[in-house]
């Protein structure tokens, strides 16, 4: 089905023509932009609401055994309306933000082109597609980061650059060894390889490419680009960076381990217990490091740390209920942690302040924004009712069910005290920012509430995030679903 | 959704209705009180209607939040919920002239509206899930009503009350993940027989997860080692949240505790007898703390923990009398419910002072009762119903759980070998227990009584301020008044007639306990019950007089005297252990753990960058940048200079090539060490990566 190319070349499209003919007027490329962000949404929604198995295309063979191939199922109409929707709601907010920056139409063109190869990302039906698509995700995302040019920047988009390349190859170690093996990489549920006959050197590959994708999913120990590169990038850049390019990590994990490489290869193998015991110490890591950040954004960038690995550990179980937490996770995570990068972006754009300890009373000031960060901050602690709350239930439930000796029970405890430090790490910005003491000059006060632009996307990603935590029922039957076929 | 919805319309109705109130507020602030306040009656009004109607209603709304959430408004469920709603109503008819002159009352409204709504949840809840959901909001909605005035102390206590509730949170959580993993089920209702039929074979899990599930709901009920947020929480809030806190608050603690003794460890004898010496010292800490403090409302929420120790007593009798714990329930019940109306007449009375004055230290506070008939007729009835004197209310309950501990050494002396280990059999050891009670109990004669006579009893050691307070007449208005004489009349009513008021609470409530009738009736008011509280009085005389007259007063020179703190300054569990554990020792060491683990891979770059792999040039420039750039630019600019001399006198160039071919230049260079440090290192990555495969090709 050549229409599968559309959501991909799109926005690639017109995000090359933004910036090879920028447009004279501000407005006229805003409008572009944005109606290419809800065409985008629209295409995605569009691709998740037809069956599945029409949803295919070979695009052609590179060599043997490497073909270009796209190929729709559950996992990737999940992600693709995520990330659509998810970049619809920050462009909106980068509307408002990017207009006292320069070089807005190289932004919008590169965020634009980045779309379109998340979208392939996710329609990516083997391997070799995957690969080839995730690296040039981040060739095309560290214009993003870089955008601001300053030594800083550009520092930072190398070490970006770095960190990502140099995961991707561990994880090309792992697409020769199974190519060369003969094997057919499309991407199916349980895995191709036969897990009978695996060698250790399948599981190293195995290993190799979980660490490999790990680093673009902030796994320690390949972590270190998320707290570098957030601090400089645009706001809304960090808000896409962390809150879906991270998850092309976890997608690539998850393709590599549930339809590639399939679970049973690694279970009960030193690969699972090296994975679960990685993703517990980034969980742990991820959060002390951000309770003792000053910087507002580098706190959320370590804290994005910490939640993928989340994610990452509730799929290292290889347990159903486990995985359903994870890709609930997944969502979760990236609806309120975009929530949170957009209302830091707001205070930084409006303020100018970036350090935690100058937030005091700014509640105040801007009493929209900080509730939604609030609210978002009781989501990613877990407080119920909220979203987080159902995601880590089932992943402490499914961590206690599989059976695994010391990390069934680890795994929660570890969740919890990081949870706690998420509580010191965020609501202490909103206990400042509402409660300034009772000597706080309410004469002196004034409001620096942003426009609509930036109120709609983070109000609407907060909604979100806490409803989907009451009314998590239609997700959690589709995520059932999935986890019933690679499990 | 199956069942009754007006459950739902309990719990969730003033969750609306206080955003409902947020809204108004921000137009009509009048509008706004009156508008709480009828929401509150209306919940009260129907809350009472369901109990009176009796029979029991149910309802389960499946998918929410994951697991769903279930209700069910029962005989103990139905006693509580309605306290709930009845203190509610008249906290927040105190509120409106309590807050009047306060900031932020929208705010104040909404979380005490929200507070309401989620103690409902939790009182009303059929499984652990749906009471943990509903306890988490109530601590996080109720912290914003305990930090309402943003003092700095206050902000100080609400830090700790808030970081007590969340670890308190995330722990009882742990507990519920493994009650899941191992019974199935969170139904109360099914939880008993699932547990009695998972605890053989998995002692060892069912102890942590109790462990787990007791700190966090005992955190909430002020059980020692976790009490340190109360003496601390409740000074600091507006008067009608620290009612809310003390009476009620801290009851939906204890239901959490009472799941615990009533269904995972039901009729566990070593669970209760831990449980017991809790409740033993949290009773006696929390009355000693009382006796020694200087704060009306601190001693009233000292006061409180000291309470709450006797019902964890309650409760852990209750485990160890097995099945003949009718007593143990009906006096645990009874307390609860006693202890909520005493808290929350003793506060507004406290409340009624601070609206006053805003002072609480005795000192400052001293003689301002005098000549006012209906604030001391108020706090008196509060003072002698917690100090559980006969004919009043406290007396009951108290006496109920002395029997219990008189009936389980009865039983130990009859020879019945009630249980399997030596600390439980020992007839001696709840003797002293037996006299630790009633000790407690004196000490609460002894603190109230030291409260009551400085607010009414002595003058103000200022003349001048004296008479200020005894002029002043209109302390408060109709509707408070009216609010606080009707909550104080409803104590000796209770205690002059338990038969047809008390028994037949305990009556409706016992169920959920599984408790049964008693044999016999108590005889509430035969000789050897009254001889205890006797005891009780006689004893708290004699503490009065020798630690409080001769110990804490102090002489001055001008023949007054003045109450002074004998508590040694230093010695607070909260300054001494936990905060610097929490705080300071715990982050550190974990923190600085961290700080390698996340410097690992870049100091290996670095480590690389300065021996292997060193850039090409380290970053050193001349001030002008390098000599071609410094030639060239001189060079033009000597012409624009000429230029500027001849041609354009007029218009004048303003350019600098030396500077712009330097920063040029620098530009160049670090752009180009830049990629060449970049390609050098895919290189080398990319040459990792082909050796691997080499090997692999070469090994396999």
């Amino acid at each position: 089905m050549i229409a599968l190319l559309i959501p991909v070349l799109m926005p690639i499209a017109v995000g090359v023509l933004l910036m090879v003919f920028p447009p004279r007027q501000r407005k006229i490329m805003l409008a572009v932009v944005f109606a290419a962000l809800a065409i985008s949404l629209a295409l995605a929604v569009g691709v998740a609401l037809q069956p599945e198995d029409a949803l295919c295309l070979t695009l052609g063979t590179v060599a043997e055994g490497l073909t270009f191939y796209l190929q729709v199922d559950a996992v990737g109409k999940l992600f693709s309306v995520l990330v659509a929707f998810v970049w619809l709601l920050v462009g909106l907010d980068a509307f408002e933000y990017m207009s006292h920056e320069h070089d807005e139409p190289r932004f919008f063109g590169f965020y634009l082109i980045v779309e379109g190869v998340l979208a392939a990302l996710c329609y990516a039906g083997n391997l070799f597609t995957f690969y080839v698509f995730f690296e040039v995700m981040t060739l095309t995302s560290v214009p993003l980061v870089m955008h601001e040019l300053t030594h800083e920047a550009v520092m930072a988009g190398l070490k970006y650059l770095f960190y990502s390349v140099g995961g991707a190859f561990l994880s090309l170690f792992g697409l020769f060894l199974f190519t060369a093996q003969g094997a057919e990489l499309t991407f199916t549920a349980g895995g191709v390889l036969d897990s009978a006959s695996a060698s250790g050197v399948a599981r190293l590959a195995v290993f190799l490419m979980i660490l490999g994708f790990g680093t673009k999913a902030g796994m320690f120990p390949m972590h270190g680009w998320l707290p570098t590169a957030h601090p400089v990038a645009p706001a809304p850049a960090s808000a896409v960076l962390s809150g879906v390019i991270t998850k092309a990590g976890v997608l690539g994990i998850l393709r590599t381990v549930y339809y590639v490489a399939g679970p049973e290869l690694i279970r009960g193998t030193w690969v699972q217990y090296a994975w679960i015991g990685l993703t517990l110490i980034t969980v742990f890591m991820g959060s002390m490091l951000a309770y003792r950040e000053n910087v507002l954004k580098k706190r959320l960038a370590y804290s994005t740390v910490s939640q993928v690995s989340y994610v990452l550990f509730g799929l290292s179980l290889l347990q159903p209920v486990a995985f359903v937490g994870a890709l609930l996770h997944v969502v979760f995570h990236s609806l309120v942690k975009n929530g949170l990068f957009l209302s830091a972006g707001a205070i930084i754009c409006k303020t100018g302040k970036t350090k935690v300890d100058e937030l005091k009373g700014i509640g105040k000031e801007m009493p929209v924004v900080l509730w939604c960060f609030t609210l978002a901050g009781v989501t990613l602690v877990g407080i119920p009712p909220t979203s987080a709350f159902v995601s880590k239930w089932y992943l402490a439930t499914g961590s206690l069910a599989s059976g695994i000796p010391v990390a069934s029970w680890l795994g929660p405890v570890v969740l919890l005290v990081s949870a706690l430090l998420t509580a010191g790490y965020l609501l202490t910005v909103s206990i400042d920012a509402f409660l300034p003491g009772s000597d706080y000059n309410y004469a002196a006060l004034e409001k620096h509430e942003p426009t609509w632009q930036m109120l709609v996307p983070i109000v609407t990603l907060t909604a979100l995030a806490v409803l989907l935590g009451v009314w998590p029922g239609g997700l959690t039957a589709l995520l059932t679903n999935i986890a019933g076929s690679v499990l | 959704m199956t069942g009754n919805p007006i459950l739902l319309l309990l719990v969730l109705g003033p969750m609306a209705a206080g955003i409902v109130s947020y809204l108004i507020g921000r137009r009509n602030k009048a509008l706004r009180d009156i508008f709480a306040i009828a929401v509150t009656v209306a919940e009260a009004a129907i809350m009472l209607l369901l109990v009176l109607m009796g029979g029991e209603v149910s309802l389960s709304v499946p998918g929410v939040c994951g697991m769903g959430l279930s209700f069910q408004m029962d005989g103990f469920r139905g006693i509580f919920a309605t306290v709930t709603a009845y203190m509610w109503m008249m906290t927040t008819i105190f509120s409106r002239e309590y807050l009047a002159h306060s900031r932020n009352r929208n705010r104040y409204y909404l979380f005490l509206l929200l507070t309401l709504g989620a103690t409902m949840g939790v009182f009303l809840s059929d499984d652990l899930f749906t009471t943990f959901v509903f306890f988490e909001l109530m601590s996080m909605a109720s912290y914003v009503t305990v930090i309402h005035d943003e003092k700095p102390e206050t902000l100080y206590a609400g830090g700790v009350y808030l970081a007590v509730a969340v670890i308190g949170g995330l722990v009882a959580l742990m507990g519920i993940f493994m009650l899941y993993s191992v019974t199935g089920t969170l139904q109360l209702s099914e939880l008993l027989a699932a547990c009695q039929a998972a605890f053989p074979g998995n002692e060892a899990w069912f102890y942590v997860l109790g462990g787990c599930i007791l700190f966090g709901f005992g955190a909430k009920a002020g059980m020692y080692p976790l009490h340190v947020w109360l003496p601390m929480a409740h000074p600091v809030a507006p008067a009608p949240a620290s009612a809310l806190l003390s009476g009620i608050i801290t009851k939906s603690g204890i239901f959490g505790v009472l799941v615990l003794c009533t269904r995972i460890f039901a009729e566990n004898a070593y669970w209760g007898f831990v449980i017991l010496l809790l409740g033993v010292v949290t009773m006696l800490l929390g009355g000693l703390l009382a006796i020694f403090s200087l704060d009306l409302k601190r001693t009233l929420a000292c006061s409180s923990m000291s309470q709450l120790g006797f019902i964890f007593v309650g409760m852990g009798m209750m485990d160890l009398l097995g099945e003949e714990n009718a007593l143990a329930v009906r006096g645990t019940l009874l307390h609860m419910f006693n202890h909520s109306n005493l808290k929350l007449v003793l506060f507004m009375a406290a409340g009624v002072v601070v609206m006053n004055l805003h002072k609480l230290d005795l000192n400052d506070i001293r003689g301002f009762g005098r000549k006012k008939p209906l604030l001391c007729y108020v706090f008196l009835m509060g003072s002698l119903g917690i100090g559980g004197i006969p004919l009043f209310n406290g007396y009951i309950s108290k006496t109920l759980i002395h029997e219990s501990i008189v009936e389980y050494i009865e039983l130990l002396e009859e020879g019945h070998s009630v249980v399997s280990f030596a600390a439980a059999n020992n007839a001696t050891l709840f003797h002293v227990i037996e006299w630790l009670f009633i000790i407690t109990g004196a000490m609460t004669v002894a603190y109230m009584t030291k409260l009551f006579v400085v607010l009414f009893v002595e003058k103000n050691r200022d003349r001048a301020v004296q008479a200020s307070f005894e002029a002043n007449t209109h302390y408060c208005n109709k509707a408070t008044a009216a609010v606080l004489a009707v909550s104080a009349t409803v104590l000796p009513i209770l205690g002059v007639l338990p038969y047809l008021t008390l028994n037949k609470i305990a009556d409706l409530g016992q169920g959920f306990l599984n408790g049964v009738s008693p044999e016999h009736a108590v005889n509430y008011f035969s000789l050897t019950n009254l001889k205890g509280g006797l005891y009780s009085i006689v004893i708290g005389a004699v503490i009065y007089l020798l630690v409080i007259r001769l110990g804490m007063r102090v002489k001055q020179p001008d023949r007054t005297y003045v109450y002074v703190n004998r508590w040694p300054k230093h010695l607070d569990l909260l300054e001494l252990v936990y905060r610097p554990l929490v705080l300071g020792l715990l982050p550190t060491v974990a923190g600085f753990l961290c700080r390698c683990l996340d410097y690992v891979l870049d100091g290996l770059v670095l480590l690389g960058r300065k021996t292997t792999h060193k850039q090409l040039r380290e970053g050193r420039l001349l001030p002008k940048g390098f000599e071609l750039a410094y030639v060239v630019g001189s060079l033009l600019d000597g012409g624009v200079a000429l230029l500027n001399a001849t041609f354009c006198k007029r218009n004048p160039i303003q350019a600098d090539f030396v500077r712009f071919f330097a920063d040029q230049s620098r530009i160049y260079e670090e752009t180009k060490r830049e990629v060449m440090s970049g390609v050098s290192f895919s290189l080398m990555m990319f040459g990792v990566g082909i050796m691997l495969v080499v090997i692999y090709l070469l090994v396999v």
